[in-house]
């Protein structure tokens, strides 16, 4: 398959997109959560594909009305996935299979108002980190919370785990976890514990950045890399947590999410609030790929090779996934993107 | 301009006994509320009005039809090209003026697929306010695009010979697509007697009149009688037909001598009446020479003026310059008997055949579409250099600012949309001259929910380097925060504008809560402060106080005390924290380890002396004093043996 870009607009600003999980074949279907609607939704596509015409689509398959921005949507297996929301709730979503009908999306558990500030106010809950069926929600309000996808209650809320708001979080064993606030301080919680301290914080930079993407090297998860509001791209050994292993200025614009391609963990794909999308990849790529690039201190600007998907959009891009040779990314202008055989 | 008023019924009570007042809200809403006029010589009192029911507060805004789910798609994509224009124009290419078209096109395909959405919606839907509602779009746009492409073949696209013929058939083809799909179905279904067909001859003249000379002479050759001489005399006409096909036909001299050539010869052959056998043909035959009288049995099967005009010049005039179309336009109005029911599209229509494009712009400003295609048009026509002229003739005429105009309102309204704003940004952009200034005033009015979107907002200030702005949502954020009692994350607001004043404000809060309280919040916060601490001295003071009682607490009291007597030397000290600190010496003073030198021991009594008269210290100062003298004489012994050694 060539390298092929399809776009569609959708008359809404995707805020997250994400492909739903299948084992065996390419996805084709994936969930859309947008942001900055009067009535935002999450919505479930299927990339219809018209093998006479070689033009391919997304075909609307089903909408949820959603109270609140989307603001971060991850699957749990093949038919839940959570959703979490500017008002400060999550949900547990179910892609019901259409045996009779059609397919539709279907809320079994809402996580009402997670996150909340003391005067009453509510906050947004800002992220969510998936393992397994645990879920955590992190909020403006500094707050995180350990959910369940079998229970619908909150089972352990750490209050004031943050003075500032907590903006990323991720899973980084299935007992620790790792969140970054406002003004770039990240912490290391060990969920086993039960007094509610952080066990290690480290700073991002001295310099009130805000990091805006968490994500882990999907076969060394003590390598993080996160992405900041000023479009670097930074690099942690977490065994050694004083200092970053390396800084890349890599976008104009925030980076919005950054995504290790699973299958050749050598590469990576980040998407920027300038409106760009990109692939990383080492440098002579081949079969001597190696995860250490990453990991490398020095020079490695000169070992890395960056691909641009396609011409730089005038608007945000806000979020993307990647499903085997296929990059979906959702941006502000109000529309998303199909990327076809990004490994050409 | 018309001036319509129009009037809005408030459904209120109270508003309807007390009258109502009206306020602006941020960008593009009024707010009408219940309101009671009072003058200065009233009693101050409570308006008999209040209660303690609820009462309703209105939001007005403008029904703008651009926001729509199916237009925004039209927004956003438009936005793209729109930007692409204006890369264009910046870009050195050599043949701007074909990209400019190329660029035109693509802006018509938009409208085409706008159209195309609404169609199938219109499919959907079965209510019918909302049929109505679209049918309404549909009928907006479809002008707006028969506009549109009449405009690009007269002012953006270029015309090899000057030769505008072509191209206005070919626009009277997209929009007349009748007789060309009539056409079609007859040939593809069953042919024999295709003449029984109610539609036959509507349908050969139809395409006649749009210069389909093939399709003519195809349909004429399915006739059961076309085998006989008249019908073949036809065809053979028409084969001879010349045709101007502006470049790579002969040249224009040459063609009109051949067309005299040929009319003449029909002419001819109209006079021996060879054709009145058949009266569908002798009609052809004199429509092809441009007879009056035949023109006149014509005009009734054009449903529009500008479909007759392109037929009557395709026989009469092939070879019209642009320039002349006003006159020949008008022309055709008046055959048709149209003068006094011209309508709106047909006025912009004719104006801009008479390559009045003022009055175009001044016909299509107040199409209900909210300024799209104005601002879009005005865009495009004045990077294709057509305004420029119109500087010279009209007093005062600005193209620049002309274009700007449009193009900020479009923007303005967009702004007042949750999602759009963002494409307001891009089209203030390309303002030069009142933009930004806009943009100040129109970012911090923009409605912010979350922290991430207060981000984004500070980006595009950034951007633009509207450090005002950045300042002015991160001090809101932060006043928000602050309200919620999280004054760690309102410090991280400030420091991330470098706003000194309101950090100050803030670690004063800081401060002023430990007062209070006894306890330092954020320590999360105070522990990581680094260099950012240097925007104001009352953070410096607050991380460094907060070390000292680090320090203390972990019973490192030397280290403790040379912070203490260092704050105490420095000048930064709040006032009404002075007591705080002094009170902190008093354990360290009496500790069984001496701490201070005799030299801090005077500057604790220093300050002390200088200090005295504060309230708060009035019960400890004499508490303070004995244990000042006390480890100054312990000092002092110490100091002595040291010496001695």
């Amino acid at each position: 398959m060539s390298h092929s870009l399809h776009g569609t607009f959708v008359s809404e600003k995707i805020n997250k997109i994400r492909w739903r999980p299948d084992e065996f074949n390419n996805s084709h279907f994936f969930i859309t959560g947008s942001v900055d609607n009067d009535q935002n939704n999450v919505k479930l596509w299927d990339f219809y594909e018209n093998e006479e015409e070689d033009d391919i689509y997304p075909f609307l398959v089903s909408t949820f009305p959603y109270c609140g921005d989307v603001t971060e949507a991850k699957f749990l297996n093949a038919d839940y996935f959570v959703t979490s929301s500017s008002s400060g709730s999550a949900h547990l979503i179910q892609i019901v299979p259409a045996y009779t009908e059609s397919i539709s999306l279907k809320n079994t558990i809402t996580w009402e108002k997670g996150h909340h500030f003391k005067n009453g106010d509510p906050s947004s809950c800002t992220g969510l980190a998936v393992y397994d069926n645990d879920i955590i929600t992190i909020g403006e309000d500094g707050c995180i919370n350990l959910l369940n996808a079998k229970a619908p209650k909150v089972l352990r809320r750490i209050d004031d785990a943050d003075s500032c708001s907590i903006h990323c979080v991720i899973f980084l064993k299935h007992n620790e976890i790792l969140t970054s606030n406002l003004r770039g301080q990240m912490k290391i919680w060990d969920l086993r514990s039960q007094n509610n301290v952080a066990s290690s914080t480290f700073m991002i930079s001295g310099d009130q950045v805000t990091p805006t993407c968490l994500t882990y090297h999907p076969t060394q998860r003590h390598l993080v890399v996160t992405g900041d509001d000023l479009g670097a791209l930074t690099t942690w050994d977490l065994r050694n947590s004083t200092y970053p292993v390396n800084v890349l200025d890599a976008h104009d614009g925030g980076v919005a999410e950054v995504l290790f391609d699973a299958d050749r963990p050598d590469r990576l794909f980040s998407c920027s609030g300038a409106g760009q999308l990109w692939r990383w990849g080492t440098r002579g790529a081949g079969g001597n790929a190696t995860p250490d690039v990453w990991l490398a201190p020095d020079n490695v600007k000169g070992k890395l090779d960056v691909f641009a998907l396609m011409p730089t959009l005038h608007q945000p891009i806000n979020s993307l996934d990647l499903n085997r040779n296929r990059v979906i990314c959702g941006c502000d202008n109000e529309a998303i993107y199909l990327i076809n055989g990004v490994d050409m | 301009m018309t001036k319509e008023v129009k009037t809005f019924l408030i459904p209120n009570d109270l508003c309807r006994r007390a009258g109502i007042a009206v306020t602006w809200l941020p960008i593009d809403q009024i707010s009408v509320f219940a309101y009671e006029r009072k003058n200065i010589h009233q009693k101050d009192q409570p308006s008999h009005f209040s209660s303690n029911n609820q009462t309703s507060i209105f939001h007005l805004r403008q029904d703008v039809v651009l926001f729509h789910p199916i237009l925004r798609k039209l927004v956003n994509e438009s936005h793209g090209v729109f930007l692409a224009v204006q890369t264009l124009m910046t870009s050195k290419t050599v043949n701007q003026r074909i990209e400019l078209f190329k660029l035109s096109r693509q802006y018509r395909s938009i409208i085409r697929a706008c159209l195309e959405n609404l169609q199938d919606e219109i499919m959907k839907s079965g209510d019918g306010v909302e049929k109505e509602e679209l049918q309404n779009y549909i009928t907006v746009f479809y002008s707006i695009e028969c506009i549109w492409h009449l405009c690009e073949i007269l002012f953006v696209e270029v015309m090899p010979g000057n030769l505008v013929l072509t191209q206005l058939l070919e626009w009277i083809r997209f929009h007349f697509p009748k007789y060309e799909r009539n056409a079609a179905t007859m040939l593809s279904g069953d042919l024999t007697g295709l003449e029984s067909q109610p539609e036959y001859w509507e349908t050969v003249l139809g395409n006649l009149l749009q210069g389909r000379i093939k399709v003519v002479r195809v349909l004429l050759r399915q006739h059961s009688a076309s085998d006989s001489s008249i019908f073949k005399l036809v065809d053979h006409v028409f084969k001879a037909m010349p045709l101007c096909n502006g470049s790579n036909g002969p040249s224009i001299n040459d063609f009109n001598m051949q067309w005299r050539h040929w009319t003449m010869d029909v002419q001819s052959k109209i006079d021996a009446k060879l054709f009145t056998s058949e009266k569908h043909l002798d009609l052809m035959m004199r429509l092809v020479v441009g007879e009056e009288q035949a023109w006149i049995e014509i005009q009734d099967q054009c449903e529009a003026w500008y479909e007759y005009l392109a037929g009557w010049l395709f026989f009469t005039e092939p070879t019209v310059k642009p320039f002349e179309l006003g006159q020949f336009a008008k022309r055709s109005i008046t055959k048709m008997r149209m003068n006094h029911h011209m309508k709106h599209l047909d006025r912009v229509l004719l104006a801009a055949m008479e390559f009045d494009i003022f009055q175009v712009i001044k016909e299509i400003q107040y199409m209900p579409e909210n300024g799209w295609f104005v601002s879009h048009l005005t865009d495009l026509l004045h990077h294709c250099e057509r305004l420029s002229s119109l500087e010279k003739e009209v007093e005062n005429f600005s193209a620049e600012k002309l274009r700007e105009s449009f193009i900020l309102d479009y923007a303005v309204t967009l702004m007042g949309h949750k999602s759009l704003w963002q494409v307001g940004l891009t089209y203030l952009d390309n303002c030069p001259n009142d933009g930004l200034q806009v943009i100040e005033l129109l970012l911090p009015r923009i409605h912010i929910d979350t922290e991430s979107k207060a981000l984004k907002i500070i980006r595009e200030a950034k951007n633009r380097g509207l450090n005002s702005v950045v300042q002015c949502i991160c001090k809101v954020q932060g006043m928000i925060s602050m309200k919620r009692g999280r004054l760690g994350n309102a410090l991280s607001w400030a420091l991330k504008s470098q706003d000194g004043p309101f950090t100050s404000f803030l670690a004063d809060k800081f401060l002023q809560e430990y007062i209070k309280s006894g306890r330092l919040d954020s320590k999360d916060l105070l522990d990581n402060l680094g260099s950012c601490m240097l925007v104001s001295d009352r953070l410096i003071f607050l991380g460094k106080y907060y070390e000292f009682q680090k320090l203390y607490q972990s019973g490192e009291y030397r280290e403790a005390s040379m912070l203490l007597i260092s704050l105490m030397a420095s000048k930064i000290i709040p006032k009404y924290f002075w007591y705080i600190l002094l009170l902190e010496a008093i354990p360290l003073l009496e500790s069984e380890e001496l701490l201070f030198s005799s030299n801090d021991t005077f500057t604790i009594i220093h300050c002390l002396e200088e200090k005295e008269h504060l309230p708060e210290l009035k019960e400890k100062i004499e508490i303070l004093r004995l244990a000042a003298a006390r480890n100054l004489s312990r000092a002092l012994t110490y100091e002595a043996q040291t010496i001695n050694y």
